[in-house]
């Protein structure tokens, strides 16, 4: 863009509509500037502005690019006061409230970059060369002149300092924003409305922040909704997370965060796909050398209402803490746990939430619910509720309880493990319960396969399509913030980094890109070793009677899952859900307003979801049977 | 074994589980209306006749049982 000095006869204009400047010679116009948009603005320093630019009221406006189309009504100040690089390179005491794990915050910072600098802390040199890549980064943003994007609106708001506003941001009734930049896009703009006060931040595209919003040292990634007075600081909140009402203190929020209500408390912690109950607290103090504990709830998890948990803990995955901790816990080796407190203790329930009706909801909504629109989209997520990474964790707490099995009396009512009680009578169903999610990842996995030869093809071509590439095999598996990463390209990754052989951030984001577009493969060669563990041959030797069968495990326990699942689901239509229906009448009128209020079971849309998903399960299986038989 | 003795035993395991006295335990009692069971206790139940009565019980056909006369039945088929 060009921009020329203003006419005289401009100038003129500019005062009669009520302008003044410092000095009329650094204020620089598109070609095609229109002066009579522009009234009562006091301009200072160097101001750009381009065409269509619609400009009243603002009390000081200094230092600043303002785009085509933007409209500016109603302004005390937008200035860039001297150079600053918006927002970037500042950083941020997340996750452990004393410090050491500090976070430096960029406009194109991923979550899984994020989550790198912020656990990799065992390796000094990495840490020191991806500082140095972000800084590097930081560096290039740095500019003594502002920018308010194409098409911006921004309105009715108190002072702007030091950001960088991009295209179609709307920003209206705010009250201070400072050191920052509004990633905001074409595609996915961003909203920032009504007395939302932010200190150092950066808020990426497709995000809305409303309502009284504090925000202090913040990070906020895509198409996240920050609303209702929430206050925040020292804290990120990744793609598509939710936080209301409530207090974040150095938390770092994965994608799929949510927190909707008042009194909960998230503090020190780490989380992805979260939901807190109202009331939820947390405490990283033991009144011994400060605020310095940290806590981890893996992917899925949930906290019920007024749940409070003591820091140092780690919550598997998909599990639901409810009640009062006092003790410090880790039930990481046990996915899909119940994590109930009860005089007391802590106690712990594994894979019972794998057959709650919650669970299979929240595993569906989150890939219906990400809300970015922008094309480039920072964040990498995977949804598969069974991956390599919960499978893994599942078999490892199959042995822990077999072992604790071994271990335990009889007459014993619970084992304890690493701060949880476990009963003794439900370690057994458990184990049978984390085998059931066994067969079910190995089925559809091999049903994927399968299927894609089973229609037109030979089955004699099946070894072929089953072999993996042993060079694709990872051992373990990492939750790195949203994305489902092989530990083996992790920690490639890591130690490439180390040694400098990464010059950029933006190579470092295409190998990220690379590993999660390779998900498959990677997630295939664990499949099949898992397999050939549990056969004690190579994938491509299996017989086609061990692959019907893995197929027939399939089918029983996925139907099983699902069948319990709306066991859960009719818990929803039973008496105790009637209590309150039919205020003022007896059981008949109860039971009528009760359906007409929330339907009836056999109606309900979830309900019929789950049989004709079953009835498709069986039809699958049916026709790969019938595929596999050719071959015997 | 003869009904009788399963009921008896299925008694004393819900007993044991729900920590209630097995002299209130009626034949038509459901566990979780009249003997207050939560949905884990539920779970726990069927894991505690398992161990009881030596047997592998299917989890979701399991979870349908609802009272102790239910339970009586359901147990001795695996005992036939």
């Amino acid at each position: 863009m060009s921009y020329r000095k203003l006419l005289s006869s401009e100038i003129e204009l500019l005062k009669i509509n009520g302008c003044k400047a410092a000095d009329w010679e650094e204020i620089n116009v598109a070609h095609n500037f229109i002066p009579e948009l522009i009234e009562d603005v006091n301009f200072s320093g160097q101001v750009f502005i381009g065409t269509n630019v619609k400009m009243q009221r603002i009390f000081h406006l200094s230092n600043y690019t303002i785009e085509d189309g933007a409209l500016l009504q109603n302004i005390n100040t937008l200035s860039v006061e001297a150079e600053t690089s918006f927002g970037n390179g500042i950083s941020i005491s997340v996750f452990n409230e004393g410090g050491g794990r500090e976070l430096t915050m960029y406009d194109v910072m991923s979550s899984q970059i994020a989550y790198m600098l912020v656990t990799a802390r065992h390796d000094k040199r990495f840490i020191q060369n991806l500082e140095n890549l972000i800084q590097e980064y930081c560096n290039s943003r740095k500019s003594s002149i502002g920018l308010i994007g194409k098409d911006s609106i921004i309105k009715h708001s108190g002072i702007i300092k030091n950001v960088w506003i991009e295209n179609k941001a709307l920003i209206e009734g705010i009250t201070y924003l400072s050191d920052g930049t509004v990633l905001s896009s074409d595609l996915d703009p961003i909203e920032i409305k009504s007395g939302v006060s932010a200190k150092k931040f950066i808020i990426q595209s497709g995000s809305t922040i409303s309502d009284g919003v504090l925000l202090d040292n913040c990070f906020v990634g895509q198409g996240v909704r920050i609303g209702k007075q929430y206050s925040a600081e020292n804290s990120v909140f990744f793609a598509n997370c939710e936080a209301f009402h409530g207090e974040a203190v150095s938390i770092f929020a994965g994608p799929y965060t949510v927190t909707h209500h008042k009194s909960s408390l998230l503090i020190a912690a780490m989380f992805s796909f979260y939901n807190a109950g109202s009331g939820t607290n947390q405490s990283n103090h033991m009144y011994k050398l400060g605020p310095l504990h940290q806590g981890i709830l893996e992917r899925g998890s949930k906290t019920g209402s007024f749940s409070y948990m003591l820091w140092p803990s780690h919550v598997g995955a998909f599990s639901v803490v409810i009640g009062k901790h006092y003790t410090n816990f880790d039930s990481s080796e046990f996915p899909f746990s119940y994590i109930n407190e009860e005089t007391g203790k802590s106690l712990l329930t594994p894979a019972m939430n794998m057959f709650t009706v919650g669970t299979r909801r929240d595993s569906l909504k989150w890939a219906a619910r990400d809300r970015r629109k922008d094309p480039i989209k920072f964040d990498k997520i995977r949804f598969e509720l069974f991956n390599p990474y919960i499978i893994k964790k599942i078999i490892r707490g199959m042995t822990r309880m077999k072992e604790l099995l071994e271990n335990a009396r009889k007459d014993q009512e619970y084992v304890i493990y690493k701060g949880l009680h476990i009963k003794r009578l439900l370690l057994k169903t458990c184990i049978k319960y984390y085998e059931m999610a066994v067969k079910i990842y190995i089925g559809h996995e091999l049903i994927k396969r399968i299927s894609e030869n089973s229609e037109s093809g030979n089955p004699e071509n099946l070894p072929v399509l089953l072999k993996y590439d042993a060079a694709l095999l990872s051992e373990d598996w990492i939750d790195a913030a949203g994305m489902i990463i092989p530990k083996n390209n992790y920690d490639d990754l890591i130690a490439s980094i180390n040694r400098a052989e990464i010059k950029n951030l933006k190579l470092v984001d295409e190998k990220i890109e690379i590993i999660n577009s390779n998900f498959e493969k990677y997630s295939w060669a664990w499949c099949a070793k898992l397999i050939e563990e549990r056969y004690n041959t190579k994938i491509e030797k299996l017989t086609a009677e061990q692959l019907s069968q893995l197929i027939k495990d399939w089918r029983e326990n996925s139907i099983k899952l699902n069948n319990m699942i709306m066991k859960d689901a009719e818990k929803e239509f039973d008496q105790t859900s009637k209590i309150g229906f039919g205020i003022d009448s007896g059981d008949e009128i109860r039971s009528s307003d009760f359906e007409n209020v929330r339907g009836k079971y056999e109606e309900n849309k979830f309900v019929l979801e789950l049989i004709k998903e079953s009835e498709q399960i069986n039809a699958l299986a049916e026709k790969t049977l019938f595929f596999l038989q050719r071959k015997i | 074994m003869d009904s009788h003795e399963v009921q008896n035993r299925v008694k004393k395991v819900i007993a044991n589980v729900l920590k209630v006295n097995e002299e209130n335990i009626a034949e038509d009692a459901n566990f979780i209306f009249d003997l207050g069971a939560d949905s884990l206790q539920s779970i726990e139940l069927v894991a505690a006749f398992e161990e009881e009565f030596q047997i592998e019980m299917p989890e979701d056909k399991a979870l349908e049982v609802q009272t102790v006369s239910d339970a009586v039945k359901f147990i001795s088929q695996f005992l036939a």
